[in-house]
């Protein structure tokens, strides 16, 4: 074993060396590479982070929300529904919810408007979602206009900024009373946006919605565990997608790497001229190119996700969060929960080293079956 | 013989070592940060129950992609054959999922 | 077709193993065809040269298996958010006919991939490639086990239909249901962990055999004791370790080990036991090479070598199954 370990490490002095003699080709390789890396590294730091964090958020959600349907589009829910639901066994608390959107023709965004009886409001009060008031330049006890559904424009005086670390689910949220909220929206006295449902078994919740649609046809139930499963595939999805998009990147790469590994310089083929002229085998001489690729693709592959887990958790993914986060008018700014497992790893090293080291087998096989005499003549 | 310059491969195993050594410390990071932001995460659940929501607010463009669990049943392409995404964040969220 | 970073990269995997494996399969014929160590015609001296690639080329298509067989564990828990009824990786191999039928085999190419490896490892040390040919048969007979996984593993992904209601652990793992997960499930935890016992007793035994003798009869022994202890461990999990680890003594799911939750209490019992069971099943290949001229020493050694890490390894997955139960406040045992 002991004879083993120090071949293979006088097997790396040799490499590390005749690398070093070629700094200026491997140096492009290895820049290459490791920015590849880095690049797929912070996609999927990325998406997994909002999956995990989304998962986590959303696990409070309703356990069933009811919305009813009208020729295929939503509509507003009469307040006899909720009685109706009631007679149904099993649920528990039955709520109106209260909300809808807002356009703001000023800096061209939605808003979504709920209605909040637990923040003590007063009619001409409003709470706002942080990036909602940044956007628009307002702080507490500033007022806001909004334009109301009979076409008047109602002003009313900001209490309280949502908090700013919650602007992944409140970024462009305002909150006014019920009353409030039926005047600007225009919805009528009577009616509610929905009815979230609490279940009391949660192995009850599909024999609830089964019952709502039978006793509701035209309602339509979401349920709690639909909005989880609904963003864990949206989030893999995305993630699948960018990361086909950088799977061109990484071809480029592999086909570049491919290239470097076949076209050897004239120096380089005497190098393997003469180390087989001393004695090396061909199976030292792949070893020996075995490990000229594992030293560069370590290099790479722990450089390149340490970059993308500075850049994602300590640069908040500035780079690429615009294009990932989406292109509203209100662009929430969000701490990313960091969760990092060995799965993520391990795909990306499917995704990179393994191409690689693919790519270069052939040429470098190619390379160690030359002749000493036909490159020594 | 012994040669008095150091071995290459003693920087370079130093080198993965370290690397190593950064990659685990990132699992380890992630605990700390998850657990620094532990506070902020109850806070906004709270929220999600306490005003019901249910959805992240990533994109607020449209209807259907400010509330992706809520959506209306849609199509591609509803509004006429050759209609493409109004909004760019519509590309980023999933197409409707279709049994086969 | 879900488009998942891990399904794609296993997809990737495959397809670079098979790219890999055909040339390597074309040229296992042209080796069976035309391999003469005594001749020095020009063809011989290509094929000389052209193993060293093809063996490099088995290394990575091997390694690339075994990182797949991870990832495909991996990747079936992680997907078990999206899918009705899915709890753990079980509800997610039940979705459709393919799921399991892939576990299998990708368990078999991972045995049957370091069998190949260790005789790879093994021929390189005579100078004559006196294993070539036997390497290249086994090779021959491996390669529609891949394509076969390949093609499965695609199948099962392509036909995974988020609309599916399917059953998890909780209905497949337990002792009122039908087939083999249920009997498992169904032997009592007394008996389960009792059966290990005497294995490992008789496992003792033929290692201690294989020591001191080394002769092809007891790596044979050895081998074929392995391989009984390997079914054995893995029954024993569903039916009784299992239910030290959930502390639940109905909850018999060898996949649910590998959560966060249960402190990946899962990787540590397995790891153990499938490189040491992939560490005993050449022995007797091994121990018969001892008849070669120019392995005999190098033989001789790897089948001491060999057993005894095997052995070791079992011993290290005993120890952690007794680990768990000593320190799971459940006790099946004493009723």
């Amino acid at each position: 074993m002991n004879h083993f370990f120090s071949r293979q490490r006088y097997l790396i002095d040799y490499t590390l060396a005749s690398l070093l003699r070629r700094k200026g080709k491997h140096a492009t390789l290895l820049l290459i590479y490791t920015l590849v890396i880095a690049l797929l590294a912070s996609v999927m730091l990325f998406t997994e982070a909002l999956r995990q964090e989304s998962q986590l958020l959303l696990s409070d959600a309703p356990e069933i929300v009811l919305q009813r349907q009208i020729a295929g589009r939503h509509a507003l829910v009469p307040v006899d529904y909720l009685e109706k639901i009631g007679t149904i066994r099993g649920t528990h608390q039955i709520e109106g919810r209260l909300w809808g959107y807002h356009y703001d023709a000023t800096i061209k965004a939605n808003y979504t408007v709920m209605a909040s009886e637990e923040h003590a409001l007063t009619n001409s009060e409003i709470i706002i979602g942080a990036t909602l008031a940044r956007s628009r330049g307002v702080a507490v006890g500033d007022m806001l206009s909004l334009s109301a559904a009979d076409g008047g424009t109602f002003v009313f005086t900001i209490k309280a900024l949502l908090p700013s670390t919650s602007e992944l689910v409140s970024s462009d949220l305002v909150l006014m009373t019920p009353h409030a909220l039926r005047l600007t929206l225009g919805i009528p006295e009577g009616f509610y946006t929905d009815v979230i449902i609490a279940v009391r078994n949660p192995r009850e919740m599909q024999k609830v919605a089964a019952k709502l649609i039978e006793r509701l046809p035209d309602s339509r139930p979401i349920l709690r565990d639909e909005i989880l499963r609904t963003y864990e595939a949206v989030f893999a999805w995305r993630q699948g997608v960018v990361l086909l998009l950088l799977v061109t990147t990484v071809l480029a790469f592999i086909i570049f790497a491919w290239d470097r590994a076949s076209g050897l310089s004239a120096e380089e083929r005497r190098e393997i001229g003469i180390l087989k002229a001393v004695g090396w085998e061909i199976g030292d001489i792949l070893q020996m190119k075995f490990w000229e690729g594992t030293i560069i693709s370590l290099s790479a592959f722990l450089t390149g996700y340490l970059i993308a887990y500075l850049h994602v958790f300590y640069g908040n993914a500035s780079l690429f969060a615009p294009v990932l986060k989406g292109w509203a008018t209100l662009y929430p700014d969000f701490r990313l929960y960091p969760v990092i497992d060995a799965l993520q790893l391990t795909t990306l090293f499917c995704f990179t080293v393994i191409p690689y080291a693919v790519a270069t087998l052939v040429p470098t096989w190619r390379s160690a079956i030359t002749d000493p005499e036909e490159v020594m003549r | 013989m012994r040669s008095s310059k150091p071995r290459p491969s003693t920087p370079w195993l130093f080198f993965l070592l370290l690397g190593i050594s950064f990659t685990l410390l990132t699992f380890a990071d992630s605990l700390r940060l998850r657990d620094a932001m532990q506070a902020d995460l109850t806070a906004n659940r709270q929220l999600v129950r306490d005003l019901a929501l249910t959805d992240l607010a990533l994109f607020t463009d449209a209807r259907y992609v400010r509330h992706l669990s809520q959506q209306d049943n849609y199509a591609a392409f509803q509004d006429h054959p050759m209609a493409l995404e109004h909004f760019p964040s519509g590309s980023l969220i999933m197409p409707p999922q279709l049994s086969p | 077709m879900l488009l998942h970073p891990a399904i794609m990269a296993l997809l990737l995997l495959s397809l670079l193993v098979t790219a890999m494996l055909l040339p390597a399969a074309l040229f296992a014929l042209q080796i069976l065809r035309h391999w003469n160590m005594q001749s020095g015609s020009a063809r011989q001296l290509a094929l000389e040269r052209k193993t060293y690639l093809i063996s490099t080329l088995l290394t990575w298509v091997f390694t690339a298996e075994l990182l797949s067989l991870f990832l495909f564990i991996y990747s079936a828990e992680a997907l078990s958010g999206q899918f009705v009824g899915a709890m753990c990786a079980t509800g997610v191999l039940n979705i459709n006919a393919w799921g399991w039928p892939t576990l299998w085999l990708k368990i078999v190419t991972f045995f049957a991939g370091s069998l190949w490896l260790i005789m790879n490892q093994l021929d390189n040390h005579g100078y004559d490639f006196p294993l070539i040919r036997q390497k290249y048969i086994l090779l021959l007979l491996i390669v529609p086990l891949l394509l076969a996984g390949g093609y499965s593993q695609l199948s099962f992904f392509s036909a995974l239909n988020p609309e599916v209601i399917t059953s998890c652990c909780g209905s497949l793992f337990s002792a009122d249901a039908q087939g083999v997960a249920a009997e498992l499930s169904g032997i009592a935890p007394k008996n389960a962990l009792l059966m290990l016992t005497v294995a490992a007793l008789i496992l003792c035994v033929t290692a201690y055999l294989v020591l001191k003798q080394g002769t092809r009869l007891t790596a044979l022994a050895f081998s074929i004791t392995a391989l009984l202890f390997f079914a054995i461990a893995l029954s024993a999990i569903v039916s009784a370790v299992a239910l030290y680890i959930y502390q639940h003594p109905h909850h018999h799911c060898p996949f649910c080990l590998l959560k966060a939750g249960h402190h990946y209490s899962g990787y540590l019992l397995y790891l153990p036991l499938f490189v040491a069971t992939a560490l005993a099943l050449p022995l007797p290949f091994i121990a018969r090479c001892q008849a070669i001229p120019s392995l005999s020493a190098t033989a001789h050694r790897w089948v001491k070598q060999l057993s005894r890490s095997s052995l070791a390894l079992y011993l290290l997955f005993l120890v952690i199954v007794l680990l768990e139960i000593a320190a799971s406040p459940l006790r099946l045992l004493s009723q």
